[in-house]
């Protein structure tokens, strides 16, 4: 029962973390640039067909 | 207290410590922190066993793009829900419990370490051959079975080092990852060192002569993805320990994508420099530097690959066991890591998983491939990023993901055909290409594209979507219904479907349409149709056709049936009993492009078949569109299926009148009330009365259950709410007058006394009307609240308060589009009458609804407020204050 208080505080207190983005999160900016970087590596995926 | 009990207490708390959310306070991990751990487990022996398997399919150039681009390419996709490991502090397995049902995850679990420990049993060839070949370069030959033996006892040192709990891995993993660095440092001075650059650079493998170049480097492309797919399983504890969100992400990207990628091309470097000097391609770091430099290099080598190799082999059984331990909590955490290290050792006496490297590779990707698809699509597209933790750890009272007894069937049925597509794609067993035009994606990238897209698509069908998404709470979709949303034609490619469809519902009660006026009324025109039940919508195309028309649908129907299909059908969507000036619009729109406007004017089905009254507002309605009004009376739709029990009752028998009421010609010139004195003669109707004189024998022992809802107050002693229903008969719990119902639908007390069912009913609102006039009437109870703002899904609003007065309504309750505790008013005035339900899809009971234009809110009785909350009581007050029977 304790460990089933303790979970259940945590998951309260993560939730609330959560909603106060507590935890950096990931940026429109930072989306764009991993979108850029997985365009170019298959960019080179395609241009490797032709080496 | 023995060292024994020491290990399990460890390992338990290790499990308990595990598996609970990280709290933001307690992360440890920056970007550079996570980098480190996460290329620490990327790198291991079997990296080399990559690089020098790729080397056997394509050039170095290729080489490259493979190991660094297409292994970026995999991560940057597939390590994107990582984000959510990061934000809730968990690692990818509980949330895996909402994708696969608990009791499914263990079963997935399961499947994970079969396809990834083979892992292991390559790090313990390596270990044997490392020991072998050096060996034999000091003359010492090996008898036969050594291989075996060799191998055997890095799984034994190994499970035995896993088996001594936490600490000693601490310790293996300290010494392990900088051993494993010293290594590859040495690897790569060596390699590059011994042979000229342009070699390496230059390097192409000798291809037999009927290989296929782009087939090889598809498959150069498809071991990167396979490679960097399969390692998630054991790296999935570190991102919930990483301080945001996008340390989290690139760690994993770059810590395998480019710190295990190096190993890997180090490998190749090893392998093909081996091959320039000896003509033989090796993956055994021992025997290159032994040949390539000195012996007392290899010698040093062997020591530092040797328990390399062992504690790689501790670590995947230590972490491997723990994971099992957190899943199957009654299985001790020795019997765990003695099953893994008894699978290990069959795997090395079956002795082919080097061979079989690429096979191995594959198949594990074809587990991996449909499980990073379902997560991600999960994550991103279906639950939007939130997850109801409470569910995911099993917290009591908390059941979202239970599902079908543990098990979410369209989660494990996605994994499966998504495995089963890639096996359609390429054999990775025998090394058969079945579909060429795939192969090119990949079977890996093929797989996730193709599960991934079918989760989604699954998702968007009503019923599944309601099946997986029973968190709705958690993250609902809060946008509203877009009910200026200009109405697509009904679909002409959907119109046979749709008859036909229509054609079998009503089969079995023999519909017979009767045409009146009809002649030269052709589209555009206005139909005003009787609602009797969910019949009406088949009797209606049917009715109308050979021509296609637009329906007016309350929004609840698209959310029951999905958007995308109500559109086809041709259905406007708004809400009941709003001042809806975007349906006006959209209905002059659906009137001028030349098609049928079906409305169905009472709003609501008819609670014992007989019709409601109808207002001027349609008549006004078809004189500002100037076309012809016909109408539609649909007769035994209600017998068929009464709105107060659903279940179908085959004796009914159905007809239909169309008749045009007014021509084009009088529309303009007869007066509104005119023409709503037309309309209504024509939807005057009395389903009791055409079952009696029709002589319809409806004998379902079950025919009165339900009836108790809309007939509420004993005829006897006049209590309200004390009616009770069951097989053919209606009952006052009170005094116990009792009804039976005969084939015909007429009720006989047992005096004698025959009942008409609709006189009952009008009976009762002389009741409720005198309540009003005398000021008596008042309704304030607790009631349930869900709103439905869109056609994707209910928001829960809990527990509010219904209160119904001589002003209309007020709704008290927590109103999630502002977070506020609120009342929303709903003046009397506003509404001419309010949608009931008995038993709202046959599984939610009685409720009624009030709508603002943004928000239906379906209002349940609480099990306090049960006995008073009667949707006929509050209909028949809610028409009268409405002004509809003033």
């Amino acid at each position: 029962m304790n460990s089933e208080n303790e979970l259940e505080s945590r998951i309260d207190e993560v939730l609330k973390a959560e909603k106060e983005n507590k935890i950096p999160r990931m940026t429109k900016q930072d989306y764009i640039i991993a979108a850029v970087i997985t365009a170019v590596s298959l960019l080179g995926i395609i241009g490797g067909f032709f080496l | 207290m023995s060292r024994k009990h020491d290990v399990n207490k460890e390992i338990e708390n290790e499990v308990y410590c595990g598996t609970l959310p990280v709290l933001p306070k307690e992360r440890k991990y920056g970007f550079m922190d996570a980098l480190l751990v996460l290329s620490g487990y990327c790198i291991a022996t079997w990296s080399y066993t990559q690089g020098s398997y790729l080397a056997t399919l394509v050039g170095f150039k290729q080489l490259l793009i493979g190991a660094f681009l297409a292994a970026i390419f995999m991560l940057m996709v597939y390590q994107l829900p990582v984000i959510m490991s990061v934000r809730y502090g968990i690692d990818i397995w509980i949330w895996l419990r909402s994708v696969f049902g608990p009791k499914g995850n263990k079963i997935v679990t399961i499947i994970i370490i079969l396809v990834n420990f083979p892992w292991y049993a390559v790090c313990c060839e390596l270990f044997a051959d490392s020991m072998e070949n050096l060996l034999g370069l000091f003359g010492i030959q090996l008898f036969n079975g050594a291989h075996l033996v060799l191998s055997l006892s890095c799984v034994i040192v190994g499970t035995i080092i896993a088996l001594r709990g936490v600490g000693t891995i601490t310790w293996t993993t300290r010494i392990l990852v900088p051993l494993l660095l010293l290594v590859g440092v040495a690897v790569v001075v060596v390699g590059f060192t011994s042979v000229p650059m342009d070699v390496i650079w230059n390097y192409q493998p000798q291809l037999a002569g009927d290989a296929d170049k782009t087939v090889n480097y598809v498959l150069n492309i498809e071991a990167n993805f396979a490679f960097v797919i399969t390692l998630v399983g054991g790296m999935a504890e570190v991102p919930r320990l990483c301080k945001s969100e996008k340390s989290g992400y690139y760690a994993g990207v770059l810590g395998q994508g480019a710190a295990g990628s190096f190993f890997v091309v180090v490998g190749a470097v090893m392998a093909i420099a081996m091959q320039y000097v000896t003509g033989q391609m090796v993956d055994d770091p021992t025997l290159m530097m032994a040949t390539l430099s000195a012996p007392i290099l290899g010698l040093s080598s062997l020591l530092l690959v040797a328990f390399a190799n062992i504690g790689t082999q501790a670590v995947g059984s230590y972490i491997y066991g723990v994971m099992l331990k957190s899943t199957f909590k009654k299985i001790s955490y020795k019997t765990l890591v003695l099953v893994l290290g008894v699978y290990v050792a069959l795997l090395c006496v079956w002795g082919k998983i080097t061979e079989y490297f690429g096979s191995f590779l594959t198949i594990g990707a074809c587990v991996y491939a449909p499980l990073a698809a379902l997560l991600f699509v999960d994550f991103f597209l279906i639950r939007k990023q939130k997850i109801d933790l409470k569910s995911a750890y099993e917290l009591p009272g908390h059941n979202a993901y239970q599902y079908s007894k543990g098990f979410n069937i369209v989660g494990i049925i996605c994994l499966a055909l998504g495995f089963g597509f890639t096996l359609l794609i390429y054999d990775p067993i025998q090394g058969i290409i079945h579909n060429k035009i795939l192969f090119m994606l990949t079977p890996t990238l093929a797989s996730f594209i193709f599960t991934g897209v079918l989760y989604l698509l699954l998702s968007k069908i009503p019923g599944i979507r309601r099946y997986i998404r029973r968190d709705t709470y958690a993250s609902p979709d809060k946008r509203p219904f877009d009910r200026a949303k200009v109405p697509p034609r009904q679909n002409i490619f959907f119109l046979p479907l749709m008859w036909l469809l229509c054609k079998m519902a009503v089969s079995p009660y023999k519909l017979k349409v009767d045409k009146h006026n009809m002649e030269g009324i052709k589209p555009p025109f206005l139909v005003y149709g009787s609602h009797n039940s969910f019949m009406d919508f088949y009797v209606t195309p049917l009715a109308l056709k050979p021509y296609r028309a637009n329906y007016i649908s309350e929004l609840e129907g698209f959310e029951n049936f999905g958007e995308w299909i109500y559109r086809q059908a041709g259905c406007l969507g708004t809400r009941k009993f709003i001042n809806d000036q975007s349906l006006i619009r959209n209905i002059a729109r659906v009137i001028k492009r030349g098609d049928i406007m079906v409305i169905y004017p009472e709003a609501r089905y008819a609670n014992v078949g007989t019709n409601s009254h109808l207002t001027p507002s349609i008549a006004k309605l078809a004189k500002m569109l100037k076309v012809p009004v016909v109408t539609l009376n649909m007769q035994g739709n209600y017998l068929q299926q009464p709105i107060w029990n659903l279940k179908e009752r085959k004796g009914a028998r159905l007809h239909a009148d169309l008749k045009c009421v007014v021509t084009a010609e009088e529309i303009g010139k007869l007066s509104v009330d005119e023409i709503l004195g037309r309309i209504s003669k024509e939807l005057t109707y009395d389903e009791y009365k055409y079952q009696l004189e029709n002589k319809i024998v409806i004998n379902d022992e079950w025919r009165a259950e339900g009836l108790h809802y809309p007939l509420y107050k004993c005829r006897k002693c006049g209590k309200d709410f004390a009616m009770t229903s069951s097989g053919s008969r209606i009952t006052c719990k009170h005094c116990g007058d009792s009804y039976e119902m005969d084939e015909y639908g007429q009720l006989h007390s047992l005096s004698g006394e025959t009942i008409h069912i609709p006189d009952w009913y009008e009976w009762q609102r002389g009741f409720v009307h005198e309540e009003i006039r005398e000021g008596r009437y008042k309704l304030d109870i607790p009631v349930r609240i869900e709103a439905l703002p869109n056609a994707v899904n209910f928001v829960d609003c809990g527990i509010g308060r219904l209160i119904q007065d001589n002003e209309g309504f007020s709704l008290e309750f927590d109103n999630y589009r502002t977070e506020k505790h609120e009342t929303l008013k709903f003046p009397a005035k506003s509404m001419v009458s309010l949608h009931t339900e008995y038993d709202y899809r046959g599984k939610y009971g009685p409720c009624v609804t009030l709508s603002t234009y943004d928000d239906t809110f379906f209002i349940y009785p609480t099990e306090e407020s049960r006995d008073v909350f009667n949707p006929t009581k509050i209909q028949f007050a809610t028409e009268f204050l409405g002004g509809l029977y003033s």
